[in-house]
């Protein structure tokens, strides 16, 4: 059945709109060619026009811990055999110690070079975080050893292991597995998710992340003109401020004083509250699902990994609970003896060097820097080629 | 499922190859109607029933209308009767399955489950009144029950809350505590929540446009039913439009559409701007319009202004945002949707800003409210009342609130006084078209308030102290402001004597690439459309 005359020309007869922005094809493929050619290029082009100084102990700031195209760009800084990546959570960031009280730092020390051990932690970055931190933005660990910490504390509740049904907030939520393997208190819709995706796989989309977190206090740039200063009466400082004005070329860096870090802070002191941990077995943990994850990647990367296990604040942990949690613990090494992981347990660190369950405090890591340079296990695993 | 997510790239990135490959069978109709039904069960599986009762009903009704004698031809009830017995097989099964379809109804609204008897009832009454239309093989009876389930539909999703809420509170006035109505949402099924479904305005006004077309004889009964429900549910334009009309998007699909590179790269340049107008403009407009208007006891007289200005610029590209890319989806797939918005905002006069603005709800009111009620043929008085019921009309289709009430009564006075001024030689020959357009943009504006205000108590509380509250910095960014200004500047170069300036292949890419790397750079999240609401 054909159209009808009549119709033809009704339907010929529909406008266009109220604008011209209508190409041709040949225009299309100009404007395309112009769009491609401005997302590949900007976000490579950026490095090589934006300072980025970091230096020995240099940690990402804790205001820029969700920009991960940072991320991978210091992991492309410090790609050279040279160094050991130290890869983790807080516990390897340092959560209540300044940058010269961290893990790596006191490696350093052990060491005597300034620059051997390099602090790629990223503050509240649980396994299932990392496994896609490491998937899309780790592209640059190749090659390298890699001291891969392991934080219990992720397996200390189904609520911490992210397997409870209830909802959840959490922290760098755009770096779960979106859609497989399922996480059950992460109820973002499919819209999230798939842009989460998206965000992981299109660079430009990671560098505008980038340009939020370090140029426009984690805002989009619209919001940021409309954000107010939290005072009363509420002012909007930037509704005339030029945004352009804002990207001044250089990564902001963590700010010279830090009153929630380091020992002359409020924070920094030794533990009070003894705990009693519902802990997930191994089995069903998601976390530890993850890590192994993590694992197997980093070393079809051909990265000569090293899994620090702990150590956790055992002095916390009562009877029973102790008990649960030294079954885990062995039942990780075990596992990890199995696949011929390098890896080390170090003791539990005296009661007052812990500030929780496990972060330890400036001494701690000094302590426990100590420990694991000495061990003939680590001398190995670091002169091996 | 909204057309600036990613699913829908996930769902148009399925459909769409799938629809091509379909194109030498006869399957592309029903894997369009499986997709637009797939969208909308997205939102809400439940509604779908919705849809589908509408289609169906309407498409049957029209079949039985079919077999009646036209409008206007005079046939005696004898001869109806001797219709119904001898001749018309049709009319007499349908007779014989409404009175058995009505028995039954009636029967569980009396005796049935508790939850269902409500709705029984309204369908035994709709069926009864189906036995009645078969029995006196009337057009008219067949037309007003279309009508009336439309409107039911409507009516029971969208205002019945309100009318209960208003009629409750006129009982409690009158103290008359023993007369309380429920709500309405104790009336829907176990399982089922009381919430408006997504479109419902647009989807039934566009049922309801085929049945009376088909009752004036503009437009031919439509046999397939896949084509009539594709036609109701299609998908680009199934949640807010342009409600279309039989006669224009019907015949487009009889056949697969002739798809030529210039569909593509016109349904991606509209997709583009409707893109831009949404994410860009009007989500970013929607945070400063949000920081006034929630709170607007603490914003000052030029905050309460250029929210309000803000809103109304807010509310355009939302709304034709939307338009636009339905209109490019639609495009993409090679059908082709009307125009529904052309520059509002450069309208002279309140007449012509409404053949601007939502083009396709104007058209509908005018063809099925103002001339059905008499229109301008019966004196000057009665064209101002059949006017301004219109507006009324139209701006109760927009909400149930009282706010809608005012602003389509609002409008609806606008247009008799801006008629009025027309009239004078001084007014049309003397006062540039830059003062009225100004004008009319602030009067627009001001009627916006009354849309958006969450009250009628905050509207004119705005209103008030937009004359009475202190001049304060308002704090509008400045880039909110270059955009917006860059967009009318736009459009009055659009409607110029320049306008082909604009056409040069320069502009054009400069512009599409310009939109694309500020969204990439700048688009404010996702946030649904205003229009779902309605």
């Amino acid at each position: 059945m054909s159209v009808p005359a009549s119709t033809k020309s009704a339907i010929a007869e529909v406008p266009f709109g109220g604008n011209e922005v209508r190409l041709t094809s040949r225009q299309w493929l100009v404007a395309l060619a112009i769009i491609a050619l401005t997302l590949v290029a900007t976000p490579r082009l950026w490095v090589k026009f934006e300072r980025f100084t970091t230096g020995s102990d240099y940690r990402i700031p804790y205001q820029l811990s969700n920009d991960y195209w940072l991320y991978a760009r210091r992991l492309g800084q410090v790609a050279d055999a040279r160094h050991v990546i130290v890869l983790g959570d807080s516990v390897v960031w340092g959560e209540y110690v300044l940058p010269d009280g961290t893990l790596s730092h006191f490696l350093n020390q052990e060491a005597g070079k300034p620059d051997r051990f390099i602090n790629a932690g990223v503050n509240g970055l649980f396994p299932l975080a990392q496994e896609g931190l490491i998937d899309d933005y780790g592209q640059a660990l190749r090659h390298q050893k890699v001291i891969l910490h392991y934080n219990v504390l992720w397996m200390t509740s189904p609520k911490a292991d992210l397997s409870t049904t209830k909802e959840e907030p959490f922290n760098h939520s755009r770096l779960v597995p979106q859609f497989s393997p399922r996480i059950p208190c992460y109820k973002a819709d499919s819209t999230e998710r798939l842009s989460a995706i998206a965000e992981r796989h299109i660079g430009f989309l990671a560098w505008v992340n980038h340009l939020q977190n370090a140029y426009f206090s984690q805002k989009s740039i619209p919001q940021w003109t409309l954000a107010d200063d939290g005072g009363d009466p509420l002012q909007y400082p930037n509704a005339w401020k030029n945004p352009l004005a804002q990207i001044t070329l250089t990564v902001p860096s963590a700010p010279q004083t830090d009153p929630q870090r380091g020992p002359h802070s409020p924070r920094h002191k030794p533990w009070t509250e003894p705990a009693q941990f519902d802990w997930v077995d191994l089995d069903s943990s998601l976390q530890w699902h993850a890590f192994q994850r993590v694992l197997t990647t980093l070393r079809q990367r051909d990265n000569d990994v090293l899994v620090l296990l702990g150590p956790f604040n055992e002095h916390m942990l009562s009877g029973e609970n102790r008990a649960a949690y030294r079954t885990l613990r062995d039942g990780i090494a075990r596992w990890l003896v199995q696949h011929r992981i390098p890896h080390m347990a170090p003791e539990t660190l005296p009661s007052p060097l812990y500030a929780d369950a496990s972060h330890p405090l400036t001494q701690g890591y000094d302590l426990l820097a100590k420990r694991i340079y000495g061990a003939e296990d680590f001398q190995r695993w670091l002169t091996a080629p | 499922m909204l057309f600036h997510t990613w699913p829908f790239l996930v769902f148009l990135s399925v459909v769409l190859p799938v629809f091509f490959a379909l194109r030498k069978t006869g399957l592309w109709l029903p894997w369009l109607t499986l997709a637009s039904y797939f969208f909308y069960g997205w939102w809400n599986p439940y509604y779908l029933f919705l849809v589908l009762y509408s289609t169906t009903l309407d498409f049957f009704l029209v079949v039985l209308m079919d077999r009646c004698p036209p409008a206007g031809e005079k046939v005696d009830v004898a001869s109806r009767l001797t219709r119904l017995r001898f001749d018309d097989g049709v009319l007499k099964a349908a007779f014989v399955v409404c009175v058995v379809a009505a028995l039954g109804s009636l029967s569980l609204a009396l005796a049935g489950p508790r939850t269902l008897r409500p709705m029984m009832a309204v369908l035994g009454v709709i069926v009864l009144l189906m036995a009645l239309g078969a029995l006196y093989s009337s057009r008219r009876i067949w037309l007003a029950i279309s009508v009336a389930n439309n409107l039911a539909l409507l009516l029971f999703f969208k205002y019945a809350r309100f009318a209960v809420g208003n009629l409750n509170a006129v009982f409690t006035g009158l103290h008359l505590p023993g007369l309380h109505l429920p709500d309405p949402s104790t009336l829907m099924p176990s399982g089922w929540s009381y919430v408006l479904p997504v479109g419902i305005s647009f989807f039934t006004f566009q049922s309801l446009s085929y049945t009376i077309d088909f009752y004036h004889g503009k437009v031919q009964r439509e046999r397939n039913f896949l084509r009539f429900a594709t036609f109701v549910c299609f998908f680009p334009q199934l949640m807010a439009g342009p409600i279309e009309r039989a006669r224009h998007l019907l015949p487009q699909f009889r056949q697969f559409p002739q798809i030529r590179l210039r569909n593509f790269t016109d349904g991606a340049s509209l997709f583009l701007v409707g893109l831009f107008k949404k994410l860009a403009l009007a989500n970013y407009l929607a945070l400063y319009v949000e920081r006034v208007y929630d709170n607007p006891r603490a914003a000052s007289a030029p905050e309460l202004i250029l929210g309000t200005i803000a809103f109304g610029w807010q509310i355009f590209f939302d709304f034709s945002g939307y338009t636009d890319m339905a209109r490019g989806v639609a495009k993409l797939m090679g059908f082709n949707l009307i125009l529904n918005f052309c520059n509002p905002y450069l309208a002279a006069s309140l007449s012509e800003f409404w053949s601007r603005w939502h083009i396709s709800l104007s058209t509908w009111f005018r063809d099925y409210v103002y001339i059905p009620l008499g229109g301008n043929r019966l004196g000057w008085f009665n064209t101002y009342r059949n006017l301004f019921l219109t507006f009324l009309i139209s701006g109760i289709w927009h909400g149930a609130a009282w706010t809608f009430v005012v602003w389509g009564a609002l409008h609806g006075l606008g247009v008799l006084i801006t008629r009025e001024l027309e009239r004078t030689a001084i007014y049309r020959e003397r006062v540039p078209k830059l003062f009225k357009q100004a004008g009319v943009f602030a009067f627009v504006s001001f009627a916006w308030i009354f849309f958006r205000a969450e009250s009628l108590n905050d509207a004119l509380l705005i209103v008030r102290r937009i004359f009475t509250a202190a001049w304060r910095d308002p704090h509008i960014p400045a880039l909110m402001a270059a955009l917006v200004g860059s967009v009318w500047l736009y459009e009055f170069w659009y409607e110029s004597r320049f306008r082909d300036l604009l056409k040069s292949s320069f502009v054009r890419v400069g512009v599409a690439v310009g939109m694309v790397l500020y969204l990439c750079l700048c688009s404010t999240g996702g946030g649904t459309f205003i229009y779902f609401q309605f």
